[in-house]
Order: structure tokens, then sequence, then C-alpha cells
């Protein structure tokens, strides 16, 4: 029997993490096993170094590292059936939660917005996952397994593109060209041209691809070119920018018309206005008024977005609220009322600004109403 | 003559809960060597494949460890856990079924 010294036992703890064995708990049973088999098998006068080389050859085939690889195989195939059940659980879970979604966003029920937020991210956080996950497994060689996970990649982009497009969250649309872009020009050639060559899959990857293509195609049809959308910018800003025009003429005409003074809520509402399309336009455009259709754009923006911006002018926006509140109460028969603006940060820009000139313009027509009944 | 290593791999896991139901408390190497006397050197567990099965045996909660400290190194004492002790049944009637049936299914006749 050999006595092993506190040297040679740390040498061969060191040789074990050498070779790539990093569970400590079996970094202990392998060194504990080595040492067990070099006490019993070298002689006390034995070459120790020879002896430990040649023992721990027979551990393994290639590597040391197998036996932790193998553990962890494993380990990780005693989850496998509760994986697939999850997965098929999340599946059937996002699925449901998605058409739902749909179904109550058609019929503008309550519950939409979140029902879908939970369908996509059940979808593109854990079943996708481990779909993959599962997958894998069963490929062999790598190129199957780097398809499947571009594929993975690209099915997630596009759901949550979806999501965020849906959701008017920003860089949705940045979001879906790149899984597009993925899905058309990386994982479409891959999948079809590995598929193909294989007599078994061949159908089922043509019919696959063909699917994929129409889809891919159909959502692209379903996006607004850059030049249309040009096109509708420069449309909207020349309907906000004539109504601003009839505005200032009928503002001119009314000072003309009516003598008396405007009363003071109608003028505050009048200022309010006027500062709140300024800001709106200043956000928008850079500069405080459209100037002509050519030189500016509004594009669709939110005005809820840039009004969040800046506390003071949503203090504005409420204080507007009430002294309309107030305006329409004092109004004769005769008299418009002026439609309430608490809904402005739910519109686009364009449409804000629009709403603003129409209040506006109420005003001063319930002010030449009092002009002509003199 | 010696047992290949894939005819010992599908039952691995019944003999070293055997070996730890028959001798309470063993470590690794105690293992490997039980059995190779038991069996007169015809089945020789590897490490590659024992110690993958040990992992696997404690995370199904069916053995447990004990460490001790042996000069410098660390021995770990894996015995059954209670839930080991139920399973271990079930193998061997298991393990008994499937010889029968592979008896029966190459024919077999007894040596």
């Amino acid at each position: 029997m050999y006595n092993l010294t506190d040297q040679q036992i740390e040498f061969i703890r060191n040789d074990i993490s050498a070779r790539g064995v990093a569970m400590v708990s079996l970094q202990h049973d392998l060194l504990d096993h080595v040492c067990c088999v070099v006490e019993h098998g070298l002689e006390p006068d034995g070459d120790f170094e020879a002896f430990y080389s040649s023992s721990i050859r027979t551990f393994f085939k290639d590597e040391l590292r197998e036996i932790e690889q193998e553990t962890i195989t494993l380990l990780t195939f005693k989850h496998y059936y509760f994986m697939k059940k999850l997965m098929l659980f999340t599946g059937t879970v996002s699925t449901v939660a998605l058409t739902a979604g749909l179904i109550f966003k058609f019929m503008h029920w309550p519950g939409a917005a979140i029902l879908i937020f939970l369908g996509v991210i059940l979808l593109s956080l854990v079943f996708l996952p481990l779909l993959f996950t599962l997958k894998v497994r069963e490929k062999q060689n790598t190129k199957d397994k780097v398809i499947i996970g571009i594929g993975t990649l690209a099915g997630i982009c596009i759901s949550f593109s979806v999501l965020f497009k849906i959701m008017h969250w920003p860089f949705a649309n940045m979001l879906g060209i790149i899984a597009l872009g993925i899905t058309v020009f990386i994982f479409l050639p891959f999948y079809f041209l590995s598929g193909i060559r294989n007599p078994e899959t061949k159908v089922n990857t043509i019919v696959s691809s063909v699917l994929i293509l129409y889809a891919c195609s159909l959502l692209l049809v379903l996006i607004r070119s850059p030049k249309a959308s040009m096109e509708v910018f420069a449309a909207e800003t020349e309907s906000v920018y004539r109504s601003e025009r009839i505005f200032k003429e009928q503002e001119k005409l009314t000072s003309i018309l009516v003598k008396s003074e405007l009363p003071s809520d109608g003028k505050n509402i009048l200022q309010a206005c006027e500062e709140l399309k300024t800001y709106l336009v200043q956000c928008e455009t850079g500069i405080p008024e459209i100037r002509d259709s050519e030189s500016t754009l509004i594009t669709d923006g939110s005005a809820g977005e840039y009004l969040s911006r800046s506390p003071e002018i949503e203090k504005k926006l409420v204080a507007l609220n009430s002294e309309i509140g107030r305006y329409n109460q004092s109004l004769s028969a005769k008299q418009q009322k002026v439609e309430g603006l608490s809904k402005l940060d739910d519109r686009r820009v364009s449409q804000a600004i629009n709403d603003l000139i129409q209040a506006q313009m109420v005003i001063l027509q319930n002010q030449s109403t009092i002009a002509l009944n003199n | 003559m010696i047992f290949s290593s894939e005819l010992i791999k599908g039952t691995l896991k019944t003999i070293v809960l055997k070996q730890l139901e028959a001798n309470g408390r063993m470590y690794g190497y105690e293992i490997t060597q039980r059995v190779k006397e038991l069996t007169f050197d015809k089945i020789q567990i590897t490490e590659g494949a024992l110690y993958p099965t040990l992992h696997a045996l404690e995370a199904d909660g069916l053995v447990v460890t004990e460490t001790e400290y042996i000069g410098k190194r660390i021995r770990k004492y894996y015995s059954l856990s209670p839930k080991g002790k139920t399973k271990i049944e079930e193998k061997l009637s298991e393990m008994a079924e499937f010889m029968e049936t592979m008896k029966f299914l190459l024919d077999l006749k007894p040596i």
C-alpha cells in the first residue's frame, strides 16, 4: 500500500480541475477515487507519477471532462419530461390567451391588451426557448442545431415586433424588419437547403418553406412603405396647416365683426389651446409653427408621449379642460358647446392639433353668434 | 469474460442501489471494488459510468451523501434515502421480470 503525500493529493486535485472537471462534488468523488486506486495499486516504493498517469487514463475514452458532461446530461434528462409538459402547457395557454386577446380587441372589450401581452410573452419567452432546448437535443449535427437556434430567434423577434406594434411601443418597425430579415434571408435558405437534401424531409421542407415565405410576404404587404408613409404624413400636415389658416381667418373676421370683448374664460381657452398647439408642433417638427406642408412634416407620433414629457404642459391641459367645463355652462341655448379635450393624450399629434383648432373655432363662432343676435 | 459497458449501462442504477442496500453507506471506489469482487471481475464499473449515475440518483432523491475528511481529501459516502429504500424493491422486481422476458425472447437455455 502506497502512502500519498499532501503534495501528491494537491497535484491530483489540480490535475483533475485542469482536465476540465468543474463540478466541485464530482472533483471530490474523482479525487478520492484516484487516491484509492493509487493507494491500493501502487507498491510503497513505486513511481507515483507514472502510475497516476496510467490509472487516470483508464477513467475516460478521450478526456476526463466526459464524466462531467455525462453527469450534466443525466441531470438535465431528469428535467426532460417536466420541460416537455411545461412546453405543451405554455403552448396551449399562450394560444388560448392570444386568440381570446384578438377576439377581445376586435370587440373592444377591456383586457385585450393584457391577454395579448400574456400570450406573446409566454410564447416567446417560455414556449419557444423550451422548444429550442428540446429540439436541439434530438439533432446530432451542429448545422441542424444552428438552424433551430436561428429559427427560434426569428420567431421570438417576430412575435415581439407584433406585440410592440399593437401596443404602440417604440422600435416596433425596426424589430419587425430585423425579424423578417432573419427569417427570409438567413433562416429560410439554411432550412430549405439542408432539408431538401434529405429525401425523408424533402416534401415537408418545401411545404413549410412556402408557408413561411407566404406568411412573411403577407406581413410585408401590411407594412406601409416609407414612401407611402411620407405621402400620408404630407396629407395630414396639409390638413392641419389648412385648419390653422381657416382659424386665423376666422379670428380676423370675428375681431372685425364683434365689437364686444371675449369673455375671460373664452380668452383663456384660446390662449391655452394656442400654447398646447405650439408645444406639440415644436416637439414634432422642432419649430413652433407650421410654415407650409412641404418643409415641415407632422408624422404619426403620439400626442400623449409629447404631453407626458412636460409636467407643466400636462397641468395646463387639466386646467384647460376645467375651463372648458365652466365655459360650456355659461353658454346660451343658441351657442355651441366646446368639445372636452381630456382624451387628447390618446390622439396622434395631427389629430390633437386639429382638436385644439376646433375648440378655438367654436369659441370664435360662439362670439359671432352674439354679434349676429344683437 | 468481462461484460460490455453497453450491457451494464441500463442496469447500473439497480446494481448501485442494491449494493447500498446491502452494505449501508459506501464510497465510489468501494462500490466498484465490491461489484468486481462479487462478480469475479466480470462486471467492472467504470468511473465514467458510476459517478454520473450516483449524481443522477442523488438528484432524484434516491441516495443521500455525507462527507468525511480523509487527511487532505474529502470522501463522499453514499447511502439509500427513505425514498431509495422503497424504490429498490420496484427496481429489483422490474429487473427480475426483464430477465425472464429476455430469456424467453432470446430463447436462452440455462447454462
